[in-house]
């Protein structure tokens, strides 16, 4: 059954997180003179709030205490606190995505007991996921449909110490490094294929770098994780050695993250379709001109196509079944979503900012930050030449051993 | 078709390149990551390059300028933007005004003003149209009289008095001499009401307000003016009274509009996209991935043919209207030329940054790139902008 219709649960999440932005984010967020700061310190005090609200556990099910959000539900929270402010958006997805992941599906009930009461305890408890490396991203386009291909080995080692494991290696791209109290961590051990381990914050060796511009990379208090000898013990390996499915799972947050992207094109279109009814040029509101009708019609084309199609990869991982009966195609949708709305989006918010003339590009004005974070989004994370090679394989029937499943389909 | 440049002209051209490369690429970045909008310009490098002529470079020999030619001109531009768009435009800034003062000043306003703007080092020129109220009706003026600026000028006696206020005015706080774009005549359309004054720095009841803060042009100063009974000497008046209207015969070209104005912006653009294309080209040939050279893969070069294909489209292009200036060739060319450096010089600035990031070396130079790029979507590349030649090129159908 095709259908659009989102849950009344949907419809009320949206509502209460929209109006919370409303009424605590954007003011907040959107003060001139902090737009004008050069560094705009993460709302921890907004991000309290949302906590409270919640958010913090979204996706976390509601039998470990959370709100057993979908992905599609994800979406919908994510765009609207990113139409407030993404650096909040960016922290709580992460926390409630690693939260389901971890806690869900991928601990041991011994290790559920260990980590959840105080995850829950503490509202201000985040959780990071250090996966990302300088070399090793970025490198599909070199392996590039060859047959028996896998992505590239982690260069972080975990080495084995007794009945614990002693980490070495530099991540980057964390989002949330600079307050998580634990990391996930994605590193290649003896015995080949990919570990996960759970670092906690204050664990010696482990040093976070939050300043540079490599740190700001990505929306959410990003920086670079260090580890030096670190020293992690037996209990904190997720999953068997050498067979993590970290990289599966958190195909999740791709549509999610997208969703922020969408949230801060959203943003800027609604600024500059209320500008556009109030600026009066040529004896009247510039929307009434033909030139910034036209460009507001694509702002708003772009942004439906691009919600459009990042719900539809949203949902296609809620109900993988519907691959198996058919209902949708056998395409990589997240990596097709991802391609299609980054790009879109990116344009959306820079025509946007071209409504607004010379403020466009005034740093005490939003839209100079909208363009700004929708860059910092299209440029995060696989670069969109290597995600579209990997829907070049994916549609010639070209499979990764280890593919970090950015396959809806898989 | 001849591309040979002349000795002069390759000549300024190597000073320029030689000046950008050893003494702006070296404080571009540096400049540009200054939080404070106030704080981001730096004399050193105006008198440095003044005193090599890059100040004074358009102002004709007869006033004891250098007199050169619009390609020189474009050839300037485009190597100083190659190290700094911002810095840049500082320079010809100056020269789209002297361009202004030789077609429309009177001998008498030539030597009150060119005197000293040659003499001194720091002496930078500036004009004041924008106002908070009024872009767009300032470049294709409708017929309202409320429409366009509003900064009114009425006379008293010997002296005309000034108030209201202009924005975004570049060179607005660094500047010492301004020409202002004031109505005379608030009950007819803009260009019937409008009168243009020199007005110094230092003139009593004017002041510059704040600067405003860009995400891109860090280093280029765009301020607020204000004027509270500003007195300015009828002296002072640049052509006719009324007669602001860049359109009638005698105005010449006042707007530093397609003479200048378009070249400059679409020269500016060039230089910039010389830097990205090396930038993209260096990185491809040096940065390995894996195991072999990013330049091996086919997107980057793919990547690299289409930077390339638009900046030599660019550069034609420019160096065409250069000449069609020199050869006092005025079409709807010009600002054509200006609306293609807006798209070049941001796709050409956007697949540098791609590369970068997506090669996992993240650049601050290639991210200003960007920044800088996006001045062009409201000063060359809007709407209005576009339809501007679009509309002369009709008019001037046969």
């Amino acid at each position: 059954m095709y259908n659009l219709r989102l849950t009344p649960e949907q419809l009320e999440i949206r509502d209460t997180v929209r109006e919370f932005v409303a009424r605590k984010i954007k003011p907040a967020a959107l003060r001139p003179e902090r737009l004008e700061a050069a560094e705009q310190p993460l709302l921890v005090d907004v991000l309290d709030e949302a906590s409270q609200l919640g958010l913090r556990a979204l996706a976390l099910s509601e039998v470990a205490g959370g709100a057993g959000a979908d992905s599609l539900t994800s979406c919908i929270v994510s765009e609207e606190l990113a139409a407030g402010d993404p650096a909040i958006a960016a922290v709580l997805g992460e926390t409630w995505t690693l939260a389901h992941i971890l806690f869900d599906r991928l601990m041991t009930p011994g290790q559920r007991e260990r980590l959840l009461p105080p995850f829950l305890a503490d509202e201000r408890c985040h959780i990071a996921l250090a996966r990302a490396e300088p070399g090793r991203d970025g490198s599909l386009g070199i392996h590039y449909h060859q047959p028996g291909q896998n992505d590239p080995a982690f260069t972080t080692m975990a080495i084995r110490a007794g009945e614990g494991w002693i980490i070495n290696g530099l991540k980057h791209e964390v989002v949330n490094a600079s307050f998580a109290q634990f990391f996930v961590v994605a590193a290649a051990t003896a015995a080949g294929g990919t570990s996960a381990m759970l670092v906690p914050r204050d664990t010696p060796g482990l040093t976070v770098n939050e300043s540079g511009p490599a740190t700001r990379r990505r929306h959410g208090a990003c920086g670079q994780i260090i580890f030096k000898d670190c020293h992690v013990p037996a209990e904190n390996l997720l999953e068997p050695e050498g067979q993590s499915k970290l990289g599966r799972e958190i195909a999740r947050q791709i549509p999610q993250q997208l969703a922020i992207q969408l949230g801060i094109g959203r943003a800027a279109y609604e600024a500059a379709l209320d500008y556009a009814q109030m600026r009066v040029q040529g004896g009247r509101p510039i929307i009434e001109h033909q030139a910034i009708g036209a460009k507001l019609a694509d702002v708003a084309t772009r942004l439906a196509t691009a919600r459009s199609i990042i719900w539809q990869a949203a949902w296609a991982s809620d109900h993988p079944e519907a691959f198996a009966d058919r209902s949708l195609p056998d395409l990589p949708l997240a990596s097709i979503a991802k391609v299609f709305a980054s790009e879109a989006i990116y344009h959306a918010t820079k025509d946007a900012a071209e409504c607004f003339g010379a403020m466009g590009v005034m740093r005490d004005m939003p839209l100079a930050k909208y363009v700004h974070d929708a860059l910092i989004c299209l440029h995060s994370g696989e670069a969109n030449t290597d995600t579209r090679l990997r829907i070049a394989e994916a549609i010639a029937g070209h499979r990764r051993a280890d593919a970090c499943a950015v396959l809806a389909a898989e | 078709m001849d591309f040979t440049l002349s000795n002069e002209q390759r000549a300024w051209q190597m000073t320029a390149r030689k000046f950008a490369e050893e003494e702006i690429r070296p404080i571009s970045l540096a400049r540009d990551a200054i939080a404070d909008a106030r704080e981001t310009f730096d004399w050193d490098i105006i008198k440095k390059g003044s005193k090599l002529g890059l100040r004074t470079l358009a102002v004709p020999k007869q006033w004891g300028g250098h007199g050169t030619d619009f390609v020189t001109q474009a050839l300037v531009m485009s190597e100083l933007a190659r190290a700094d768009s911002a810095i840049s435009k500082t320079f010809s800034q100056c020269w789209k005004w002297s361009h202004l003062i030789a077609a429309t000043c009177t001998d008498e306003q030539k030597r009150r003003f060119l005197t000293p703007f040659l003499e001194d080092d720091t002496f930078l020129l500036g004009k004041g149209i924008t106002e908070p109220g009024a872009g767009s009706d300032n470049r294709l003026p409708p017929d309202d009289p409320k429409a366009g600026l509003k900064l009114r000028a009425q006379r008293n006696g010997d002296e005309w008095i000034l108030n209201g206020e202009k924005c975004f005015i570049a060179n607005g706080s660094v500047g010492k001499l301004f020409f202002i774009d004031a109505r005379t005549d608030p009950h007819v359309p803009l260009r019937q009401g409008t009168t243009m004054f020199l007005v110094p720095r230092d003139t009593p009841g004017f002041r510059i307000g704040k600067v405003f803060n860009k995400s891109g042009w860090r280093f280029y100063q765009n301020a607020e003016m204000i004027f509270e009974n500003a007195r300015v000497p009828h002296a002072n008046v640049v052509g006719p009274v009324n007669g602001s209207d860049p359109k009638t015969a005698q105005a010449g070209d006042r707007t530093g509009g397609d003479l200048f104005g378009d070249l400059e912006l679409a020269a500016n653009a060039l230089g910039v996209c010389d830097d990205a294309c090396g930038m993209s080209i260096t990185l491809a040939r040096t940065q390995q991935q894996g195991e072999r050279l990013l330049f091996d893969q086919q997107l980057v070069q793919l990547k690299l043919n289409r930077m390339y294909c638009l900046t030599e489209a660019l550069r034609s292009y420019v160096m065409r209207i250069a000449w069609e200036h020199d050869h006092k060739v005025s079409s709807a060319n010009a600002g054509l030329c200006m609306n293609f450096s807006t798209d070049v010089i941001q796709e050409v600035t956007e697949i540098n940054l791609e590369l970068h990031a997506g090669a996992g070396v993240p650049d601050a130079r290639a991210d200003k790139l960007v920044r800088d790029a996006m001045i062009w979507s409201h000063l060359a590349g809007d709407t209005v902008q576009r339809m501007k030649p679009t509309r002369r090129l009709a008019r001037e159908m046969p």
